[in-house]
């Protein structure tokens, strides 16, 4: 198996979103509670000495995902082959009937849901239906900074480091989340 | 997932390759995935480098498209100007309506009663305003207006400085600089061509220093910058003759270029150092003003006049001031007396285009290249002139001598004083009784200043007539709505915004929704009822544009551009400002009257105003902090360009309001003795109007300074309160002696909005 994750520049993201309108667009996401990839903003300090660094995060497709673990219909699944984290949405039972089980385990948010009564959950698959053409995901192709990178994760490893932190994301061991970063930090100073 | 893609096979989906073409810093590539009709995805450029990707505002294009809020059929007025009563009529009917009124009007009053409200929300260079132009034209012309609220200032400045608007280098060669200045220039926001972000990170990524001059710590600012420095609002002029105070006390000044490329530099000097008024532009001088520290002018100072080359690059939006001419003036002049024009890896300020493919050219025209031959000017117009100004004498304030520049010398009225136009007429020494507006591409009432003085007007008028796609606040004034389509409903071509080198065919993905119909359409067929049997607009859309693309000599094929939907041009190397000036100034001098640089302008100085003087000067004015209304209004009022918007189009898509809440940005430091928390509903308000939107209290705006992004659309209370935000409820409908609008030259209080128990029940 070859396991799939994502890279990101930290460092050049400069919050344009063009990445998540691209995912919801693509995957005809309303706009609302339901984010595939989620862009957080991080100001610290306090003016004149300021910081704000973005960062962008879908589904980390973890080594070890504990949503699998959680999800109490075995509908989330690790694929064989690429190792993507997916969702049977016709085994998930919902987010009232199961109490959000999957999204409480996540240190990331990944797990989404709709507004809508016992909403099944959804989430980032890396937009397979791309991949399996041999396209990259469509928001590693929207993003005008070239911050973005999926691929499997040694490749990026070797292309890009092994940093595995970034401002703003908590690395979990005992998931391994496949990711890497190139970083920013709030230096206060 | 909650859809299932499993079915939906290539064949069965149409790749039509078209492009985003609003009035942003852009102009980029999208490829529309269309099924029955129907645009389902939206994917941008991946093919040659480099690429032409889309901001989020192209992404989310499909919701504009498919909003539920489109015009979808011809409108009449029923209820009272600005209330949104209408009612359905057909096609028939309306341009009826709006050729017989066209005529009654021009019959009765002239053709100057006729106004021509354009802009550039709905592009093309054969849509949008184009044919509407061309159309009045042709029926005797119309009252023209002259100013651009994005940058009178600088088109005044680089005419003044470098007789030409053809002052940018090309973008990738920043990354030959030593030092870039991001001066009032947030491109993380408002793009500034395609490819600007992603070279200003490679050029960190190299090494070079970025800093940002702002009084927001804008994105730019946060990610692209090495250091923030925030400035107080409308005092940037003073911070840039302080640089050169002290660059020339210090003896950086590049002496030799100063003496080979430019007139003036000694009376500017005599102006730096105190000489006429007793008062050097100290750097101490400079920090009372602008309330940048005194130690950071003067490492400014160093670092720009000893990095060569460095790249200053003067935005747009301090000069969107009170005197914002000044500002970009200044700035000219530093890489002037730096010596950092015509080299690779500096740059001349200016307007900062860099390529011409901007540049208007119409059939059948050359590129005027000679300013002495005035008097060969043909005695009738042609289809491009407006009968009305044609062959009028320039305006007394404008460069009128100088040639090149956007800005039509012979035009009389003021964007910012037409609402004054309307009201007093001839009486009040206009050139017109006006009667009746034309509008098109414009939220025009929402996007200029005094929005309130606007509804006067606009209720003043007997006529208006709109060409839109949204229930716009200006659409709700207007006697009949004419829908138009968007650019994916037609074919046209895109000029890049700026100028870097390529074209995008737009290709028409889907036909025309409900019954909004093209510009083009509309145009031709009220020509028709007006009589006008033979025009340019019959001709089929496709040799129009062909027409219009043959002077444009860098298109090597027309097929080649709309099978791939767009024209990359290979350039030999990245084209820099004045380098043939530079290397052979006798054989290629500047576009100016004395051939050179001018840091002192003679064609200025003729014109004897003490507020338009020969050399950049530095005022204050009475909307300024230190006005004797700032007792009364204490915060400086700012109406910059946010990330989700293009001006007030795309304000109501909502993959795009989702991204950034409308809502006023103040600092602590203000907020707090007002009580005002995050989120809390706030009054922001002036003697022109009031707005009622959330506070984000933040410290990424300085102190004393609070910014409204422009853009979102004015909804008035019954009490006259702006409960949209409109950012133009609270600016001043003046300019600058050099036509700059003061958009960012605002005073304004302040308050928690605390509702009335009375509001309850």
């Amino acid at each position: 198996m070859s396991q799939m994750g994502f890279y990101f520049d930290q460092t050049r993201c400069t919050g344009c979103f063009a990445c998540a309108v691209a995912c919801k667009d693509w995957h005809d996401i309303p706009a609302g509670p339901i984010n595939w990839l989620r862009i957080k903003e991080i100001e610290k300090g306090k003016y004149p000495k300021l910081f704000l660094t973005y960062l962008v995060q879908a589904c980390n497709h973890c080594t070890d995902p504990p949503c699998i673990k959680a999800c109490p219909v075995n509908a989330i699944i690790k694929r064989e082959s690429d190792g993507v984290v997916i969702v049977n949405q016709e085994e998930c039972i919902g987010k009232n009937e199961c109490g959000f089980k999957c999204l409480k385990v996540c240190p990331w948010d990944a797990p989404q849901f709709g507004l809508e009564e016992n909403a099944k959950m959804q989430k980032c698959d890396l937009c397979l239906e791309r991949l399996e053409q041999g396209q990259q995901t469509i928001c590693v192709e929207a993003c005008p900074m070239y911050a973005l990178d999926v691929g499997p994760i040694n490749e990026l490893r070797e292309k890009y480091g092994n940093n595995i932190y970034a401002e703003g994301f908590n690395y979990s061991e005992k998931y391994k989340p496949s990711i890497v970063f190139k970083p920013r930090f709030y230096d206060k100073k | 997932m909650s859809r299932d893609n499993s079915n939906l096979s290539v064949n069965e989906v149409k790749i039509i390759k078209t492009g985003c073409c609003h009035d942003c810093g852009g102009r980029c590539v999208l490829r529309t995935h269309v099924k029955n009709g129907k645009i389902i995805r939206i994917e941008t450029d991946n093919g040659d480098e480099p690429q032409l990707r889309a901001c989020a505002r192209g992404r989310a294009y499909r919701q504009r498209i498919y909003s539920p809020e489109r015009l979808k059929y011809p409108l009449r007025r029923v209820g009272e100007r600005g209330e949104g009563k209408f009612e359905r009529i057909s096609w028939d009917e309306a341009l009826e309506i709006v050729s017989s009124k066209l005529i009654e009007i021009k019959e009765k009053y002239g053709n100057s009663a006729i106004l021509l409200v354009p802009g550039g929300g709905n592009q093309g260079m054969i849509h949008g305003i184009v044919p509407i132009v061309l159309m009045l034209h042709q029926i005797g012309g119309y009252t023209r207006m002259w100013g651009a609220p994005s940058y009178e200032g600088v088109i005044f400045a680089s005419m003044a400085t470098y007789g030409t608007m053809m002052t940018g280098n090309a973008r990738e060669d920043l990354l030959n600089s030593k030092l870039i200045i991001m001066w009032g220039w947030n491109p993380a926001n408002t793009i500034w061509d395609p490819e600007t972000n992603l070279i200003l990170a490679k050029a960190r990524e190299k090494g070079i220093k970025i800093y940002a001059i702002d009084p927001i710590f804008t994105d730019s600012a946060a990610i692209l910058a090495d250091e923030w420095i925030p400035i107080r609002p409308g005092t940037d002029t003073a911070l840039l003759i302080a640089i050169s105070y002290e660059i020339i006390t210090q003896n950086l000044q590049d002496q030799s270029f100063i003496e080979t490329y430019t007139v003036g530099f000694e009376k500017y000097k005599d102006y730096v150092l105190g000489i006429e008024d007793n008062q050097p532009k100290t750097p101490e001088w400079a920090e009372e003003i602008t309330s940048v520290p005194a130690n950071m002018i003067r490492k400014l100072a160093q670092e720009y006049a000893t990095s060569k080359p460095a790249a200053l690059i003067a935005g747009w939006g301090p000069a969107r001031t009170a005197f914002g001419e000044q500002y970009s003036r200044a700035a000219n002049v530093l890489c002037a007396i730096t010596g950092n024009i015509g080299i690779n890896g500096g740059y001349a300020s200016g307007f900062m285009r860099a390529y011409y493919s901007r540049e208007r050219i119409v059939p059948g025209e050359k590129k005027k290249t000679d300013t002495s031959n005035k008097e060969q000017k043909p005695k009738k117009p042609r289809l491009k002139d407006n009968p009305i100004d044609f062959g009028a004498p320039p305006r007394e304030d404008a460069l009128y001598k100088l040639s090149g520049g956007t800005n039509p010398a012979n035009t009389r009225i003021h964007y910012n004083d037409y609402y004054e136009a309307i009201l007093q007429g001839k009486k009040g020494g206009y050139p017109a009784d006006i009667k009746m507006a034309y509008i098109a591409g414009t939220n025009r009432l929402n996007q200029f200043s005094n929005v309130n003085k606007g509804v006067k007007a606009f209720k003043s008028l007997d006529f208006i007539i709109i060409h839109e796609q949204f229930m716009t606040p200006t659409a709700k004034f207007a006697d009949v709505i004419l829908p138009v389509n968007t650019f994916m409903e037609r074919n046209d071509v895109a000029v890049p915004w700026l100028g870097s080198p390529y074209y995008i065919y737009l290709n028409k993905a889907i036909d025309s929704l409900y019954e909004s119909k093209s510009d083009l359409e509309i145009c031709r067929e009220l020509l028709k009822r007006m009589g006008i049997n033979s025009s340019l607009l019959d001709l089929p859309e496709d040799q129009i544009l062909r027409l219009f693309i043959a002077p444009r000599k860098d298109i090597k094929s027309y097929n080649k551009m709309k099978r791939d939907g767009y024209y990359k041009i290979k350039v030999e190397e990245p084209f820099v400002a004045f380098k043939d000036q530079i290397a052979d100034l006798e054989n290629n001098p500047f576009p100016t009257l004395s051939g050179k640089i001018e840091i002192y302008c003679e064609h200025i100085a003729e014109k004897n105003n003490p507020l338009m003087p020969s050399f950049p000067q530095y005022f204050s004015h009475d909307e300024h902090y230190d006005s004797p209304k700032a007792k009364k209004y204490p915060l400086q009022l700012i109406t910059p360009h946010n990330k989700r918007r293009t001006h007030s189009t795309l304000n109501m898509i909502p993959w795009l309001e989702e991204i950034e809440p409308h809502a006023v940005w103040i600092n602590p430091v203000d907020a707090e003795p007002r009580k005002i928390k995050e989120e809390d509903l706030v009054d922001v308000y002036n003697d022109r109007g009031r707005i009622r939107i959330p506070a984000k209290v933040t410290g990424r705006v300085m102190p004393g300074v609070v910014v409204v992004y422009q853009g979102s659309w004015y909804n008035p209370n019954k009490e006259g309160v702006d409960l949209g935000g409109c950012a133009n409820v609270l600016t001043n409908d003046v300019h600058s002696p050099g036509g700059a609008f003061p958009m960012n030259s605002n005073l304004v209080q302040v308050e928690l909005y605390v509702k009335k128990q009375a509001e309850g029940f």
